[in-house]
């Protein structure tokens, strides 16, 4: 009786309180609508949760979508997916946000009138797009040129990627050129000292000692979710003991914040902090002897044959690095250094973790390098809670393309941009000299500019440049969902559909470590707006193209191209399928003994199991399988003392000067998670986010130590103009100790022009402050190399508030442009 | 009868505010836009606290700074339900503070006596630019302009389990229903359940000689409990 | 019967019978004002709170200080009034009515400014449908209203008399008059029930007047708030709430002395007298003030000082220091003064000072607590919005509307209690005086 009652309460109280929530939901709702562009029609139908994979970053997290009358209400993380296991960081959480977003490109539409602003487009149908475009690609290809067109590709991941590339290979064009080249130096350095050109997998959940250089790896690893539950995992869980972070840096990241220790360094320097580190170690006999003698090369010095000495990494760190000296460079004391070094020999898993960002900064191919080198001197290559090689998911590639023909010759032309050649032998992606190629029509003029998932007017060390460069092209194609500043800048916007609306297969995302493939299927069947996926249009194309190109596929449609790859992996004769539960032991003891029991027994259960699971995965990592992880001529690790020695001497590498007194400070960039990779800002949650640590909100800041702040008179909270040789942009300065003193630190990821309406004029762009400075090996912009002036400021530029008075003063965005502000 | 009660580990939160994320989708709170944000009305019913400490606040200690995510507390005794005028406010009888949007009058006086500061209130009529709204969850009323509203304990999903429960016939335990915050959290730093039943992971990590609670001195009773940060190590 | 000749009283129903042109520009421009501040509403209304400067975590601003202000005030007429006639003082004779007028229009104001700061004024009938009593604010509805009801029992009740010398004059609204005259013939038997009455309610409504402004203290007292959550809140209120009452009341009696040419009435001396109770009242002022500063002070809890020291030293100082040198330094000295004391202008310049300062102290109990929470917070600031401003002016405007306009159609000042006063007074008061005395000496037996 007693228990009615309550229930009868608890209906009561269901009635007043959550009471709103549900019953009077459609009243409300109702009425806040009333006046609203449209009545609000709530979902109705049958709940279903359906699986996807969120393409906001390369992450690759799986997600599960519930949907109610097939309309999606909620993004949340797939708990069978590898990656995400049911969590998703906000970005992904904001993904509705995106599939949603009113500014959402409608349909293919062509320019007609001034570049930048969508005002100037008018939709166009798809047929006509594609005859158009299609049409001039044919007649270059017939021409002969098809190396005058050029694919730029930003953070498009997964299938659309690949079938891009393919395109232009078929096509006969050697000028696929990224934007994403955020894990390249760290590829490079494992590259350099393994002969693997892959990302390093830090195996952070196994170990009990993270000595992290800076890198921002909770905020923008290369799969923040599965970075942000191995640190979980580290804290607590793996090892039973709770693990150490040292956070190694300039400004108090969130990673160093969430660190045990920040241990500020003066900008530039966390290289020089490794060895010093690592002359710790060689001195005091703390290092690995073992694997050293067994695995590497590099550390004595050697006589070779012709009788030239090379110097071993023994000999470097006692003549560079010795601890006065990297005390004095890196501005931390000496006893520091040698607790850190003690601290990280006496700990049972210890793991060094690189820069991240280390493409952009001066030197940081050296501090990768360094860290390589340190994790080799602990004996952490490729062991549990150790430095990993991620293992290649086994999708057959596809067929070679035909060696000869006018797709092989067109190949064989020169790039245009500088990778490849001389003075940088281990470039990769360059776009800043592929702009000054587009500008100086040399080798060869471009004809057709395809910009998949790029914002180069953006995203670039030389912003302007690019802008100047597109007028040159005469045709210019944005494949890209928002009307991003570069695509209002192009001849022809095509709407790429959003990730729930397209099939997609992603592999194994940057720094996981065993082989995994994500299915995704259309959440939605039909895509809200006349949108497509960047694999329709680009096989589209293909046959438009037709010939070679077309045939270059091995299926004609994107779910084909997936259960093409999907019957590869069957092939392989392992893993299963996602969500599987396995008992290591056992499945190794069955593997020896030539089983393999997967949960599927055809590739059309694979298939299945894959569609409703999430994907497939092999979640077993085979330590110790030294030919796959050192494939260097010597088959051994190999310590680049050389290249150490030639990269510290580098001009330009911050050294120990007194930046107090200098009055150009280093400029330190950095990502808030929210917005990292280029992409957040057009969100609305996500601008509200940030940097938690501070109030700034849907705004550019600059930070600098009180010292300097004194210094250089800036107030706290005034607005300051940062200016360099090659720009300036006005943001707001925060007096923080958050920063070491003599530098400035600003967000990179707002101040875009395109975007939509909350992206578009919030914040400032601080890449407009870089100049072409490069690295002198791999030709990466040299984020460091640009020192920065601070002056006190009248006001913002862009924000809501510049926005309205320059409407008010009757400018067009246009105009805007073209305005000392933008320009400048 | 369940006492629901949240735990977050400061050792493992890394301050990536996903659960700020997962709480606004899940809640129909309507986006913020630069200009409400630059006037202090951009609403969230969790956000990060910063606690900075550097020079001679930090003691000697190297300077740090700490992010706390604060959701509503729930407090046992709670300062806001008290002050009231229209019992708008009132801790449900499974122990949630509740909040009845219907009914508030949006005088504020709650908000002003929360030492916790996470009431929200609808300075504007929310907005969802066509076609955002049909992101919405049509578990959750979106609140008109006027009133004020906070963190539920995601409430419509303990109905949810509820109505479960019922159906197996039997009663509601730990583990039955988790709020979408603590469901999203990347590193797993955020757990929930029932902090009266001695088998759940929220009691025994209460336990612990790491836990506090958030201005415990005030005497309101939080049921958020902290973890603080552990030493190189330590168990967990 | 009584007499409508009036004699020397004749001058205090010029205002009534032949009003000035002044007089109607005044009212004009005052109604100006308060239409602006319907226009005001009208675009709050609108917009909501949002057309306010408020924001997280200043969740309270102008209307609520305006609200304590207002509710500050009127402690003047009512509680002033009967603690002189309870004292017998008879230098109130000619300032009672004047202060009770103040009470009654005033309340409504404070009462709107709660009804400005609700999200949904709509729903303010909840109030009563949900009401919940263990809410501070709904305790000041309760009081409020109690105090509002008694204040205009006992503002009507001396006014009957005079109500009914305007009935029986026979000049306009005549039937008005005698609606209101209740029959009042003035026979022995009412009269003593009315004096009878009129002490009666003297007595009650001092307790419900000390108790509103406890209880709106209370509204901030019994959160647990840094600087709010304080025991002296209560008498710290009620003090302050007589200092800007009789400030008020001063400023009052000097404009409607120099209005109606009621100099023969408002004398000097009556403003000493108030002077010297205003000086009281600062005293007083000065010593929660500084009671309430140096306990926080050396409490030194962090969460209250870095309030404390917005108020003081922080962004709040230059509001902070104004307000002490308005609501002490400048009253004190000229009320202290015998010389400045004795003058009109010199009370009136202290109380517009009072005014001034308590205003101030008000914003500053409401605004920097809000703006210091215990969990670090955005450091939003707060600038009320023209909405705001403007509905403050037109409420000050519409009050003092209603008061120019209670002349109008009311003696501002007791006639019969005057002529009572002429009549009885002076015979009473050497008795009263005398039987203070020690009885003349007897010879010795
Ligand atoms: N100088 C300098 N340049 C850099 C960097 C740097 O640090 N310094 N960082 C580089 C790095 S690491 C990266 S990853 C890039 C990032 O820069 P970009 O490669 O330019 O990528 P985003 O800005 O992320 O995305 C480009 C546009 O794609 C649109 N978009 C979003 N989702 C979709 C979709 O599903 N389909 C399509 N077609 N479009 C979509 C958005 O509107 C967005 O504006 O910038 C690179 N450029
Ligand atoms: N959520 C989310 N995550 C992402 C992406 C995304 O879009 N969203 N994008 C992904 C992509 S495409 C990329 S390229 C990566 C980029 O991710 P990262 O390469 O990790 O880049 P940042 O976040 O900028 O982190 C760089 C760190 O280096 C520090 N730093 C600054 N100057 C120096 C210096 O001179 N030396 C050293 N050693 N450190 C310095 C900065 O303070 C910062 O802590 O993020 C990936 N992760
Ligand atoms: S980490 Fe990247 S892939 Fe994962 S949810 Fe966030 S944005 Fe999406
Ligand atoms: S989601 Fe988890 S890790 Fe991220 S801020 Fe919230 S509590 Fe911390
Ligand atoms: S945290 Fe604040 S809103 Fe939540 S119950 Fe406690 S006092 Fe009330
Ligand atoms: S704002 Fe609403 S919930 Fe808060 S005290 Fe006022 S009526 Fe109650
Ligand atoms: S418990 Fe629910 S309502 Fe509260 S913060 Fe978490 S998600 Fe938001
Ligand atoms: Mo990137």
């Amino acid at each position: 009786m007693k228990m009615e009652r309550r229930r009868f309460m608890g209906l009561v109280l269901g009635a007043t309180s959550g009471a709103a929530v549900g019953l009077s939901a459609g009243h409300l709702l109702a009425r806040t609508f009333a006046t609203a562009d449209s009545p609000y029609d709530p979902p109705g139908g049958v709940e279903a949760l359906r699986l996807s994979v969120c393409s906001l970053c390369p992450g690759g997290c799986g997600v599960q979508v519930r949907c109610i009358g097939g309309r999606p209400v909620k993004v949340g993380g797939n708990p069978r997916h590898p990656v995400s296991g049911g969590r998703l960081c906000p970005k992904g959480l904001a993904a509705l946000q995106s599939l949603y977003h009113p500014d959402r490109i409608p349909a293919p539409m062509r320019r007609k009138g001034d570049r930048g602003s969508l005002a100037s487009f008018e939709r166009r149908t798809w047929e006509e797009a594609f005859a158009e475009i299609g049409g001039s690609l044919r007649s270059i290809r017939e021409k002969g040129k098809p190396e005058s067109v050029v694919l730029l590709r930003g953070g498009a991941l997964g299938l659309g990627a690949r079938v891009g590339s393919r395109f232009l290979s078929a096509f006969g064009s050697p000028n696929e050129v990224r934007l994403d080249r955020g894990d390249e130096a760290a590829a490079l350095a494992t590259s350099l000292t393994q002969g693997v050109k892959a990302v390093p997998v830090y195996d952070l959940s196994a170990t009990d000692y993270v000595l992290s250089l800076g890198s921002g790896l909770l905020e923008a690893s290369g799969s923040p979710v599965a970075t942000a539950r191995a640190f979980g995992e580290f804290r607590q869980v793996r090892t039973g003991r709770r693990g150490k972070f040292v956070q190694v840096e300039s400004r108090l990241s969130m990673t160093g914040a969430a660190a045990d220790e920040w241990i500020a360094v003066n900008p530039g320097t966390e290289g020089v902090f490794a060895l010093g580190i690592a002359s710790v170690l060689v001195n005091e006999d703390l290092y690995d002897r073992d694997f050293l003698a067994s695995h590497a090369v590099g550390f004595d010095s050697v006589h070779g044959t012709d009788g030239e000495p090379a110097m071993g990494l023994r000999a470097l760190l006692g003549r560079e690095f010795n601890l006065e000296r990297v005390a004095l460079e890196t501005g931390v004391s000496v006893n520091v250094i040698l607790r850190v070094a003690r601290e990280l020999h006496a700990a049972r898993a210890s793991l060094v973790v690189g820069p991240r960002r280390g493409p952009l900064l001066p030197g940081s191919l050296f501090d990768h390098l360094a860290a390589q080198a340190l994790n080799a001197l602990i004996g952490n290559i490729d062991k549990e809670g150790g430095v990993l090689v991620a293992e290649e998911t086994p999708i057959p590639p596809w067929a070679p393309l035909a060696a000869k023909g006018r797709g092989a010759d067109g190949r064989r032309r020169p790039r245009l941009d500088s990778v490849g050649k001389h003075p940088l032998p281990f470039a990769c992606s360059d776009p800043e000299a592929l702009a000054e190629a587009m500008l100086s029509r040399k080798p060869y003029p471009v004809e057709v500019l395809l910009l998949q998932d790029a914002d180069p007017l953006v995203f670039t060390a030389t912003p302007s440049r690019f802008g100047q460069a597109l007028e040159r092209i005469p045709l210019v194609v944005a494949i890209s969902a928002f009307p991003s500043e570069t695509a209002l800048a192009s001849d022809w916007i095509l709407p790429e559909a959003h990730f729930l609306e397209r099939w997609d297969l992603h592999t194994t995302p940057p720094g996981i470590s065993f082989p995994l493939a994500s299915v995704a299927k259309p959440v939605l069947e039909q895509p809200l707006v006349d949108a497509r996926s960047a694999v329709d249009i680009f096989l589209e194309l293909a046959r438009r193209v037709g010939g070679e190109v077309a045939s270059a596929f091995p299926a004609g449609d994107a779910p084909a191209l997936i259960r093409h790859d999907l019957d590869g992996i069957f092939a392989a004769q392992r893993g299963a399928v996602m969500g599987t539960t396995f008992d290591e032991a056992w499945v190794r003891m069955m593997e020896g003994a030539g089983w393999w029991a997967p949960g599927y027994r055809t590739a059309e259960e694979l298939w299945q199991g894959a569609l409703d699971s999430g994907g497939w995965w092999d979640p077993f990592y085979d330590h110790g399988e030294w030919a796959r992880v050192l494939k260097t001529p010597s088959g051994r690790f190999d310590l680049r003392p050389g290249l150490l020695k030639e990269l510290a001497q580098a001009p330009g590498r911050p050294g120990s000067d007194d930046r107090k007194v200098v009055p150009d400070l280093p400029l330190l960039l950095f990502e808030p998670l929210s917005i990292a990779g280029g992409f957040g800002a057009e969100l609305p949650f996500l601008p509200a986010l940030l940097d938690p640590g501070h109030e700034e909100r849907w705004e550019t800041w600059a930070e600098i130590h009180p010292e300097t702040a004194k210094i250089h008179g800036i107030k706290d909270k005034g607005w300051v103009r940062v200016r360099s040789t090659a720009g300036s942009v006005v943001v707001r300065c925060l007096v923080t100790w958050r920063v070491v003193p003599g530098a400035v630190a600003i967000p990179v990821g707002l101040g875009k022009r395109g975007g939509g309406r909350w992206a578009r004029y919030m914040g400032a762009n601080p890449f407009r402050l870089l100049g072409g400075e490069r690295d002198s090996r791999s030709g990466l912009p040299d984020f460091q190399a640009t020192r920065v002036r601070l002056e006190a400021a009248q006001g913002p530029e862009m924000g809501p508030g510049a926005l309205a008075a320059w409407r008010g003063a009757g400018l067009s965005s246009r105009d805007l442009q073209n305005t000392q502000v933008f320009r400048s | 009868m369940a006492r629901w009660g949240m735990v977050i580990d400061l050792d493992r939160c890394t301050a990536c505010q996903a659960c700020v994320v997962a709480c606004q989708v899940e809640n129909n709170i309507p986006p913020a836009s630069a200009d409400a944000a630059a006037r202090g009305r951009a609403l969230a019913w969790i956000r990060l606290v910063p606690f900075g400490k550097e020079g001679k606040e930090a003691g000697g200690e190297p300077p740090a700074l700490r992010l706390i995510p604060v959701p509503c507390m729930h407090c046992e005794h709670p300062p806001c339900t008290k002050v009231c005028p229209v019992q708008a406010t009132q801790v449900g009888d499974d122990g949630l503070v509740a909040q009845v949007y219907a009914r508030c009058i949006g005088c504020r006086y709650c908000t002003t006596a929360c030492p916790y500061t996470v009431r929200q209130f609808n300075w504007d009529r929310p907005v969802f630019p066509e076609p955002m709204e049909r992101g919405l969850s049509p578990d959750v009323s979106v609140r008109p302009r006027g009133v004020v509203e906070k963190c539920s304990f995601c409430h419509h999903r303990l109905q949810l389990a509820k109505d479960q429960a019922r159906l197996e016939g039997r009663p509601l335990q730990d583990g039955d229903y988790v709020p979408a915050c603590v469901e999203s959290c990347p590193p797993g730093a955020m757990a929930f359940g029932d902090l009266d039943d001695p088998r759940s992971t929220v009691s025994r990590l209460a336990q612990s000689h790491r836990a506090f609670r958030l201005l415990e001195e005030l005497g309101t009773h939080p049921k958020v409990v902290y973890l603080s940060k552990g030493e190189w190590g330590g168990e967990s | 019967m009584v007499n409508p000749d009036l004699g020397q009283e004749e001058r205090l129903l010029r205002p009534i019978e032949s009003p000035t042109r002044a007089f109607t520009i005044f009212i004009s421009v005052l109604f100006v004002l308060s239409a602006w501040g319907f226009v005001a509403w009208m675009a709050q209304l609108r917009r909501g709170l949002a057309a306010t400067g408020m924001n997280v975590p200043i969740y309270w601003g102008l209307y609520i200080t305006n609200f304590v202000f207002f509710i500050g005030i009127s402690h003047a007429g009512t509680l002033i009034s009967a603690i002189l006639r309870l004292a017998h003082a008879e230098w109130r004779r000619s300032i009672t009515r004047a202060a009770e007028v103040i009470t009654v229009l005033v309340l409504f104001f404070g009462m709107g400014s709660i009804l400005l700061d609700l999200g949904r004024p709509d729903r303010v009938l909840n109030v009563i449908l949900h009401g919940n009593f263990h809410s501070p604010l709904l305790w000041d509805v309760v009081s409020v209203s109690c105090y509002l009801t008694a204040s205009t029992v006992y503002l009507f009740l001396p006014l009957i008399p005079d109500i009914a010398i305007l009935r029986d004059r026979q000049g306009p609204h005549a039937a008005f008059y005698r609606l209101l005259a209740l029959g009042w013939t003035g026979t022995a038997r009412q009269q003593h029930l009315l004096e009878k009455t009129i002490s009666m309610m003297a007595v009650l409504v001092i307790p419900v007047a000390v108790s509103v402004h406890t209880v709106v203290s209370w509204v901030f007292a019994m959160t647990v708030q840094p600087m709010w959550h304080s025991t002296i809140f209560g008498p710290y209120f009620v003090v302050g709430a007589i200092f800007s009452g009789i400030g008020a009341i001063i400023i009052g009696m000097a404009l409607i002395r120099r209005a109606y040419h009621l100099e023969e009435y408002l004398k000097p001396i009556h403003f000493n007298n108030l002077g010297l109770l205003l000086l009281v009242m600062c005293l007083l002022w000065f010593y929660f003030t500084f009671a309430e500063f140096l306990t926080t002070y050396y409490g030194a809890d962090p969460s209250h000082m870095t309030v404390f020291l917005s108020k003081t030293e922080g962004e709040f100082s230059h509001l902070f220091w104004t307000m002490f040198v308005a609501c002490f330094l400048i009253p004190f000295v000229l009320l202290a003064n015998n010389r400045t004391r004795w003058t009109v202008w010199g009370t009136v310049t202290a109380s517009v000072s009072v005014e001034i300062g308590m205003w101030l102290e008000r914003y500053l109990i409401v605004v920097p607590s809000l703006s210091r929470p215990r969990l670090p917070m955005e450091a939003a600031k707060y600038s009320p919005s023209w909405v705001e401003w403007s509905l403050f002016l037109a409420f000050a405007s519409a009050f003092v509307l209603l008061y120019a306009l209670f002349t109008r159609f009311f003696p501002i000042i007791s006639i019969w209690e005057i002529r009572e006063g002429r009549a009885h007074s002076a015979r009473e008061v050497s008795a009263r005086v005398e039987s203070y005395l020690p009885a003349a000496e007897e010879p010795a037996q």
